[in-house]
């Protein structure tokens, strides 16, 4: 009940602030001057509040909690992704004014047609995004109130739709930078509470022990609501509402749904897809070989380091910076306020193990953040403590995906949506519509993808997103020989390599380990074919080349110079985009 | 009338081209290099925890040793890195300023 309330409450605020604020931008003055009066800071933890998704808020510890301590490479890619957005995109993007990777790939290239690829292109990274933030919505109802997986999809995919149409949540900074304090706090103090209750980390060494998960002091009961497909690491007597049976080690069968017990101690089964560790293999960073090995590990961190730059409700963002230099200083920010919050999901997924095991029998270890605050003091604390964990969730599910629907309903609206009256009233129409109808697809996907972990599938956006604009940035920003064909074939052979071996990853069961884990997260080849071809199929692009030096004037010149572009030419550009 | 380098680049001769080329390098070669120290440090990571087993066998306040390298001395480093860099950069350009338009 109080976790229902809490939800409401953020998601009311969210809506009610996203209204009021675009009242504000339009009453007082203009969005874009007013936002040359926001500073770093606030830009800076707007960032990272928009950047905070289901996949850091829940999906980190529940990859931690399955895979073992291989998933903290992720918040380590997550973050250092900012700082090659810093070394390489963040001033020149800034100062050229270009408000969306389309704006940039069409002005830098000057063909129009490469901002319709470009368009494209963000729909695919948006929509492998989307997916695992309302699938986070559905766990996370279905967690506090015990409904449907669907109803929760539903639900926030419909509230984030209709908060984007009706004007609210469009950059405004103010709502965003609460969202990541909101976040940071929910995900804080549980995890700062928990390890003074349980005692601090000596006394919990038992978790990383030499042994399997195994039920608690008082055994363990799961009401499992549909049949499960389990593997016994050890050989466990358990019952099945009351009926006694008993698993030999390693026997692989179905449990029917219904209430099961395993008794105090016994070794917990593990679903389909787990694979049941004992606390020194789950505690190893790397392994030679399986889901963390090296091969994953590098394709891991380079898809999140290159891929960051490539998210389109990121780099939206910066533009709200005043110059080149601030939004340097913005990004150094973000470092710092991403440092303190990915200090606490680990908690969560070590704690996971000794505290919530049966997520291991029922396969929902994405919901492990959830659970555990709970699980710790069952009573009105766990309960308040499980409402403050919701609500975070639900403001990371809110804020992510309404960002990223923007982006999809500016990508279709005005950059595939040719043609007819560009009247102001009709691109506002258009831009609603797009909303609407742009968060159907998403959701059919996420109610299909269930079973796929959060944080997979945010790995697929980021791989996507690193084989495609990353190579168009970091060649469009700092080679002045790319040409339009070299941008195009570039962008359309990352595209297709990499979401290629996604789904070949999906259809594929049991091959090698080390080409399934290429498949899951195919970076490592991706973005050096993405970069080959834009520069081989430039070079050879005779009749494509022109002087690019006033694009790169306004790309590097230092403000004050009266070079590249200055603020009152910039007007021209934010014009357009304040449909 | 004197043309300076700011008109040089203004009106994109030859000249300024050399200019606006001589920064972009500059700055390229500085964002390298910090690249260069960021990549060798996280990226040697995963194979040093591979390589050294050890490490994973030591026990710090009973977690192991291994999960407090990945977890929390990256950040700081990150930050180290950023922060260095932005001071360079920043000298970059002013240097580029002095260079465009002699304050005499």
């Amino acid at each position: 009940m109080i976790a229902i309330a809490a939800i409401l409450a953020v998601t009311g605020a969210t809506i009610g602030l996203g209204l009021y604020g675009v009242r504000l931008a339009r009453t007082t003055s203009d969005l874009f001057v007013a936002s040359r009066a926001i500073t770093p800071w606030w830009n800076a933890a707007a960032i990272s509040g928009e950047y905070l998704s289901a996949a850091s808020f829940l999906g980190i510890a529940g990859l931690q909690m399955k895979l073992g301590s291989g998933a903290l490479w992720l918040p380590l890619g997550f973050t250092a992704g900012y700082l090659a957005l810093l070394l390489f995109v963040a001033a020149p993007l800034r100062r050229f004014g270009a408000y969306t990777i389309s704006d940039f790939a069409e002005a830098r290239l000057r063909s129009p047609r490469i901002r319709v690829l470009a368009a494209v292109v963000v729909l695919g990274i948006a929509g492998f995004y989307l997916v695992p933030q309302l699938k986070g919505a559905g766990l996370t109802l279905g967690e506090v109130t015990g409904a449907p997986y669907w109803v929760g999809v539903l639900a926030v995919g419909a509230v984030v739709a209709l908060n984007v149409a009706s004007g609210g949540m469009r950059g405004i900074t103010y709502v965003q930078a609460f969202q990541y304090w909101m976040k940071t706090f929910a995900i804080a103090l549980p995890a700062c509470l928990l390890l003074l209750h349980l005692g601090g980390l000596p006394e919990r060494a038992a978790m990383f022990g030499h042994e399997l998960p195994t039920a608690g002091d008082a055994g363990l009961t799961v009401e499992l609501a549909a049949p499960q497909s389990v593997t016994f690491p050890a050989a466990t007597a358990y019952s099945v509402d009351g009926a006694p049976a008993r698993a030999a080690e390693g026997e692989e069968l179905t449990l029917p749904a219904g209430e099961i017990r395993l008794p105090p101690g016994a070794v917990v089964p593990v679903a389909e897809g787990i694979e049941a560790q004992t606390g020194e293999e789950w505690a190893r960073p790397v392994e030679s070989s399986g889901p963390t090995s090296p091969v994953f590990v590098y394709s891991l961190l380079l898809a999140t380091f290159l891929g960051t730059m490539g998210l389109p409700h990121i780099l939206v963002r910066f533009y709200t910076n005043p110059d080149g230099p601030a939004a340097r200083r913005t990004t150094v920010r973000v470092l710092g306020l991403l440092a303190m919050f990915y200090a606490f999901p680990l908690v969560y997924g070590a704690l996971g193990r000794v505290l919530v095991p049966e997520l291991y029998l029922t396969g929902e270890t994405d919901s492990v953040v959830l659970r555990l605050p709970e699980a710790a003091w069952p009573g009105l604390g766990g309960e308040l403590l499980g409402a403050l964990v919701a609500a975070g969730a639900f403001a990371a599910f809110m804020s992510t995906a309404s960002g990223l629907m923007v982006s999809v309903a500016g990508t279709i609206s005005f950059d595939l949506w040719r043609g007819g009256p560009a009247h102001v009233d009709a691109r506002r129409r258009r831009f609603r519509l797009a909303a609407l109808g742009g968060v159907v697809a998403p959701v059919a996907l996420a109610l299909v993808a269930r079973g796929l972990d959060i944080s997979v599938l945010v790995g697929w956006a980021f791989a996507l997103a690193a084989s495609t604009f990353c190579p168009l940035l970091l060649l469009g920003i700092w080679w002045e020989r790319l040409t339009a064909r070299g941008a195009a074939a570039g962008l359309v052979c990352g595209a297709v390599a990499a979401t290629g071996a996604i789904f070949a990853g999906l259809a594929i069961e049991g091959g090698h380990p080390t080409v399934n884990a290429l498949l899951t997260q195919p970076a490592v080849i991706s973005v050096p074919l993405a970069f080959a071809v834009m520069v081989a199929v430039s070079l050879a692009d005779r009749t494509g080349r022109r002087t690019a030096d006033a694009q790169l004037l306004a790309l590097h010149a230092p403000e004050g110079l009266g070079l590249g572009l200055e603020p009152d030419q910039e007007e021209v550009v934010g014009a357009r985009m304040r449909t | 009338m004197r043309r300076t380098p700011r008109d040089e680049l203004a009106e994109a001769t030859e000249h300024g081209g050399l200019y606006l080329r001589r920064l972009i390098r500059s700055q390229l070669g500085l964002s390298t290099v910090a690249l260069v120290a960021f990549g060798g440090i996280i990226g040697a990571l995963p194979l040093a925890l591979l390589l050294l087993p050890g490490l994973q066998d030591v026990y710090l306040l009973g977690v192991p040793a291994s999960i407090f390298v990945i977890a929390w001395p990256p950040f700081p480093l990150f930050i180290a890195i950023a922060m260095l860099y932005v001071r360079r950069a920043a000298a970059l350009e002013e240097s580029f300023r002095d260079l465009v338009e002699p304050r005499d």
